[in-house]
């Protein structure tokens, strides 16, 4: 792997006693999409939401080990928390749309970065969700409430909203679960499109969905990461029992 | 008896397969018309209280001072000293009130939510005996305004902050993690999403506020009225007249011939009340 942007390093998470990650290493390289499969209960989202700190708002979660952002552990002291979510963005598995219009819903992350002039504003609005393929269908009414946009909609809007901070990398925490077949085809062609500028991150529980636009899958089960490998090797030989199984279909 | 057991759960069989109906249905008019005997109890307690009072309204009834032993004259003190400390009130109750039910809501309280709770079911001349003892004569304030305010907004704060910690604690925790997913503070999260996510029912719940204060008595002629002032309030340590407290007064010391003052004042308070939950209303139903 030539460009590491992040690297988890015997890494551990709890929730309470309850052991979620089990010793994970893993290197996540930079522009390439990175899929995490794995049944549910896996540790797959746990382990995602460690990467941007955001399981650090669960009550009795904790840690242990390292997860390297540019060489440096987030988990330090010194880590300021707040610019690391800005540096590593998050789309959820329910979009997320804040109840305020379209607009607003991009321009509160915005001047969250410090981003006050009016005209900077609507520039990133718009530039963010071109991006995001939202442009043409909402341009001529962006004062109207994220929540009357469609599932699919809304969710990319939310993709817009995370871009418009310009991130380093976007994590996805199975974000097509809750859509439609044609809304997950829209999202799916984007985070491809996205991989061009920032580092890409998903967990899915769907094959076919990592098989179309991953270029590294990592499968855990029951905590552990039972193995990483290019996506297409893993999807055709895949070497441990249980990744076969659930790749078969027998567990899930 | 072969037969017979027979016979037996033919009838039951048909007895389940047509009661279900026949039940639903009996229910359905039962409820329907106990609905309407309700709604025409409350809609007539209204008529009969707002419709009698109304023939005495004229311009001088809201712009004069009662004269002649509450016999001729209007309410116009008593309308402005209900107004003012309605508004005083909730200037003070809406903001600390709000602070309040965030506060509960964002921060683990069990136990003050408890407390609120207990406060809002304190009957309101508890909290009149309360205001008198700490704000009029320990605080030196007498009857007054500003005591008055700060009685009836110690009485709306739990009715607001409860209201509003319902709210903010009905918003799903996958939009505030998307929040913080973006780098905000916590502060960032609540005043810069999670107010102006609720500020629709903040304002619902001020009109709610308002429909109580301004209908409040006891507290009233304990920390804020008279039952009549020569002068109209200089400043926010005069006392004045109020609405509720002049209709109490009316009822209870003058006789017949103040009788069509309380009448008018009644019906004032009424459409006061009616208008301030109808906009609460219209803007609960708009948010929906």
């Amino acid at each position: 792997m030539s460009d590491v942007i992040i690297e988890v390093k015997n890494f551990n998470a709890y929730y309470a006693d309850k052991k979620a990650v089990k010793d994970a290493n893993l290197k996540i390289e930079k522009n390439k999409i990175t899929a995490i499969m794995g049944p549910s209960g896996c540790g797959k989202s746990t382990l995602l939401r460690s990467i941007n700190r955001i399981n650090d708002l669960v009550p009795e979660f904790r840690i242990e080990g390292e997860i390297l952002f540019h060489d440096r552990n987030i988990y330090d002291r010194e880590t300021d928390v707040y610019s690391l979510r800005r540096r590593i963005g998050m789309v959820f598995q329910r979009p997320t749309p804040f109840p305020m219009s379209i607009f607003d819903n991009i321009a509160y992350g915005l001047k969250l970065i410090g981003v006050t002039e009016k005209k900077e504003i609507k520039e990133k609005v718009r530039w963010s969700l071109e991006k995001a393929a939202l442009w043409e269908e909402v341009k001529d009414e962006l004062d109207k409430s994220a929540l009357k946009l469609s599932g699919g909609q809304q969710q990319r809007l939310c993709i817009a909203r995370a871009i418009a901070i310009e991130p380093e990398v976007i994590l996805f925490d199975e974000p097509t679960s809750a859509l439609d077949p044609v809304s997950t085809q829209k999202i799916e062609g984007l985070i491809e499109e996205l991989a061009e500028e920032f580092t890409i991150i998903i967990v899915t529980h769907n094959i076919g969905q990592a098989a179309r636009i991953s270029d590294y899958t990592l499968f855990m089960y029951q905590g552990e990461i039972v193995e990483q490998n290019e996506t297409t090797k893993i999807l055709r030989n895949p070497t441990h029992e249980v990744t076969q199984q659930y790749l078969s279909g027998k567990i899930g | 008896m072969n037969e017979n057991t027979n016979f037996s759960q033919e009838v039951t069989k048909r007895a389940r397969k047509s009661n279900p109906v026949n039940k639903g249905m009996r229910s359905k008019v039962t409820l329907r018309v106990i609905t309407y005997i309700f709604a025409a109890l409350i809609l007539s307690l209204f008529l009969l209280a707002l419709i009698p009072g109304i023939r005495y309204w004229n311009l001088d009834f809201f712009t004069q001072a009662p004269s002649n032993g509450m016999t001729s004259g209007g309410i116009f003190p008593a309308l402005l000293g209900s107004i003012l400390l309605t508004l005083l009130s909730l200037a003070i109750a809406i903001p600390l009130g709000m602070l309040l039910g965030i506060v509960l809501s964002e921060y683990n309280l069990e136990y003050i939510r408890f407390v609120v709770t207990i406060l809002s079911g304190i009957p309101s001349v508890v909290y009149g005996l309360f205001g008198l003892g700490l704000f009029c004569i320990t605080l030196g304030m007498r009857t007054s305004i500003l005591a008055g305010a700060l009685t009836l907004a110690l009485m709306v704060l739990p009715v607001i902050s409860s209201s509003v910690y319902e709210t903010m604690y009905a918003i799903p925790r996958e939009l505030r993690e998307a929040a913080y997913a973006l780098g905000a503070r916590k502060s960032e999260v609540i005043f810069e999403m999670l107010v102006p996510s609720v500020k629709r029912s903040i304002l619902t719940v001020s009109f709610v506020a308002a429909g109580r204060a301004i209908g409040e008595t006891a507290p009233l002629i304990l920390t804020a009225a008279v039952f009549y002032a020569t002068n109209l309030p200089t400043s926010l340590l005069s006392p004045v007249m109020t609405l509720p407290t002049h209709l109490y007064f009316l009822s209870a010391s003058y006789g017949k011939n103040a009788r069509w003052m309380a009448q008018g004042t009644t019906s004032v308070l009424i459409l006061f009340v009616i208008v301030v939950y109808t906009i609460a209303f219209a803007f609960r139903r708009e948010k929906k």
